[in-house]
């Protein structure tokens, strides 16, 4: 009897082990590999470049326009995309040399230049701080940055929010030790902010274009004058140094697909709102304050880069001093 | 003496291999066979524990934690305690809510967040209900499963003897039951930091739950092998006064 017990145990346990493990293997992202484009030429596709993208980015509308693909094609190439939910996972995949090419906001680069992960800035976004702000109440009782006082905010630590929200008090004559800050996720802060835990939050868009639709939020400041809040394009050092061309190639991809984004409001907005998850209208009201596009790492982007990597140093997010240049001389 | 020796060996043995393993791991990052972007070594993590120690962080991170993490086994312990116990002595009453209490265990606590900072908020009671919740399962399925199978024999001597009720409650079964409880209590003591890790997301800005959570946000790896590290040592202790309360209590079972 005993036997059989442990015979039957011993069956269930391998059962479930192989079942977890093709559940595992199911799990892992697919990569969609585009090859549609490789008919009709003559090239021979036998590189694959590998792409690390989030869904509400510039590199999301290229994926969905499929340009990129029919370019590369012609230089043999074969494209993979990766999907990431969050900027440090993304890094993390750049560290591991999972990924060649990446975008994030503009602090995980920060992250990842401190913690010494081999990559580049390759380029940047366009500005987009109309979307990113402190959010208030509609009847709260705050009506300027000064009245921030002794309240709780919300933000995510160590994000673009974060730089904007040290910014406005500094340009308010506030410190930072003035505010109750509430560490929380853009999922998270929507809650805490709906149900009044926090009397401010600070997030960017998609998600406060949103708020201000459905959750009585209005937009005490945006993030005019405080910060840029860009994108950046980030490739894997070795790539970078190796295939300049590809890279190149691929900027212009993005800018030809940010294009299209700015003059095609409508079917953009079609095309995310599912994706996202988020209703049209306030995807109108984001895709509307938003100029997608690329811009060239020049002199004074590196500076608003490195300030923003220096305030991290002095809030004590990043253990050291990093000077941002030295990854952007491409 | 001899047996002196081997008490000592006996309590070195455990150790070997981890520290072979540490061993190992100094020696190839050593060789840079194992890149320090890939997993730092020993001595880097050992240079975060003494500066993080040094500044005062790593006491702050850890008493916060232990305050969250005591509260929420105290309460979540005695919850499931009691709901083990009175399934386990009710019959009707764990036909009532033994399903639900089985369907209640397997929601991950991630997915629960936004329900518990709707309930809670973001201060500290959210934090400790998440703590409790994942103290309550284990000691409420040891408890009940020690309950139920308490040697019938045993009962049936106690009642020969006349006890009965409260009596042969206190002299028989919850004995009877103790080992299978403590067995809860160990597991849940592990559960109780691990729960941490999920807890301290929600507005935090110490404990070790959040240290590993913010290590991993800014890339910072021998952070993270620390954290990985404290919690193996942490549930390490866990155990050993697991044990210790084992070895108190359970002396007529040994």
């Amino acid at each position: 009897m005993k036997v059989k017990r442990l015979t039957l145990f011993l069956t269930m346990l391998c059962t479930f082990l192989l079942a977890s493990l093709f559940l595992a293997g199911c799990g892992k992202s697919e990569p969609d590999k585009s090859k549609s484009a490789a008919k009709n030429d003559k090239v021979k596709i036998t590189k694959t470049i590998r792409i690390g993208y989030q869904k509400n980015g510039p590199l999301f509308i290229l994926k969905s326009l499929g340009t990129l693909e029919k370019r590369l094609a012609k230089k043999g190439y074969q494209v993979e995309w990766n999907e990431f939910q969050a900027g440090p996972a993304l890094m993390e995949a750049l560290n591991a040399g999972s990924i060649d090419i990446g975008r994030t906001g503009d602090s995980p680069p920060i992250f990842a230049q401190a913690a010494g992960i081999p990559f580049v800035y390759i380029a940047a976004g366009k500005p987009k701080f109309y979307g990113s702000g402190i959010l208030v109440h509609d009847n709260s009782s705050i009506k300027s940055i000064k009245d921030l006082k002794g309240k709780t905010i919300g933000f995510a630590k160590g994000s673009s929010s974060h730089y904007l929200l040290v910014k406005a008090l500094e340009k308010a004559g506030l410190k930072y030790s003035d505010i109750t800050p509430a560490f929380l996720q853009p999922g998270d802060g929507r809650i805490a902010f709906e149900q009044k835990k926090i009397d401010a939050w600070v997030v960017w868009d998609p998600f406060s274009a949103a708020a201000e639709t459905g959750a009585n939020a209005k937009m005490l400041t945006n993030g005019e004058g405080l910060t840029t809040d860009r994108d950046f394009f980030l490739a894997n050092e070795e790539f970078a140094k190796k295939h300049k061309d590809i890279i190149n190639e691929m900027i212009d991809e993005i800018k030809a697909s940010s294009e299209w984004a700015n003059s095609h409001h409508a079917e953009l907005i079609k095309m995310l709102a599912p994706l996202l998850k988020i209703d049209e209208p306030s995807l109108k009201i984001a895709v509307e304050r938003r100029e997608y596009g690329v811009d060239e790492l020049t002199p004074q982007l590196i500076k608003e880069q490195q300030q923003i990597a220096d305030t991290f140093y002095d809030l004590k997010i990043i253990p050291k001093k990093i000077i941002v240049k030295d990854l952007m001389n491409h | 003496m001899k047996t002196f020796i081997k008490e000592a060996v006996k309590s070195i043995i455990p150790w070997i291999l981890p520290f072979l393993l540490l061993l190992v791991w100094q020696i190839l990052s050593f060789d840079g066979i194992i890149s320090s972007r890939i997993l730092p070594s020993p001595l880097a993590v050992l240079k975060a524990f003494l500066t993080l120690s040094m500044t005062g962080e790593l006491f702050d991170h850890v008493s916060i934690s232990l305050e969250r993490a005591l509260t929420g086994f105290l309460i979540g312990g005695s919850i499931g305690f009691l709901l083990g116990l009175f399934n386990g002595v009710f019959k009707w009453l764990e036909l009532f809510t033994d399903t639900s209490i089985q369907m209640l265990r397997n929601i991950p606590h991630l997915a629960l967040i936004p329900l518990v900072i709707l309930w809670f908020g973001i201060g500290e009671t959210s934090k400790i209900f998440l703590v409790a919740l994942g103290v309550l399962f284990p000691v409420y399925i040891n408890t009940y499963h020690g309950i139920r199978s308490v040697d019938k024999r045993l009962i049936e001597m106690g009642k020969a003897y006349g006890l009965k009720g409260v009596s042969l409650f206190l002299a028989v079964i919850f004995p009877g039951a103790l080992s299978s409880i403590l067995v809860g209590v160990r597991f849940s003591l592990g559960v109780m930091w691990l729960t941490l890790i999920v807890a301290e997301t929600i507005s935090a800005h110490s404990g070790i739950g959040y240290m590993a959570m913010n290590a991993r946000e800014f890339l910072q790896m021998d952070i993270i092998v620390l954290s990985i590290l404290l919690y193996a040592l942490l549930g390490k202790l866990s155990d050993v006064i697991a044990r210790f309360f084992e070895r108190k209590w359970l002396k007529w079972n040994t």
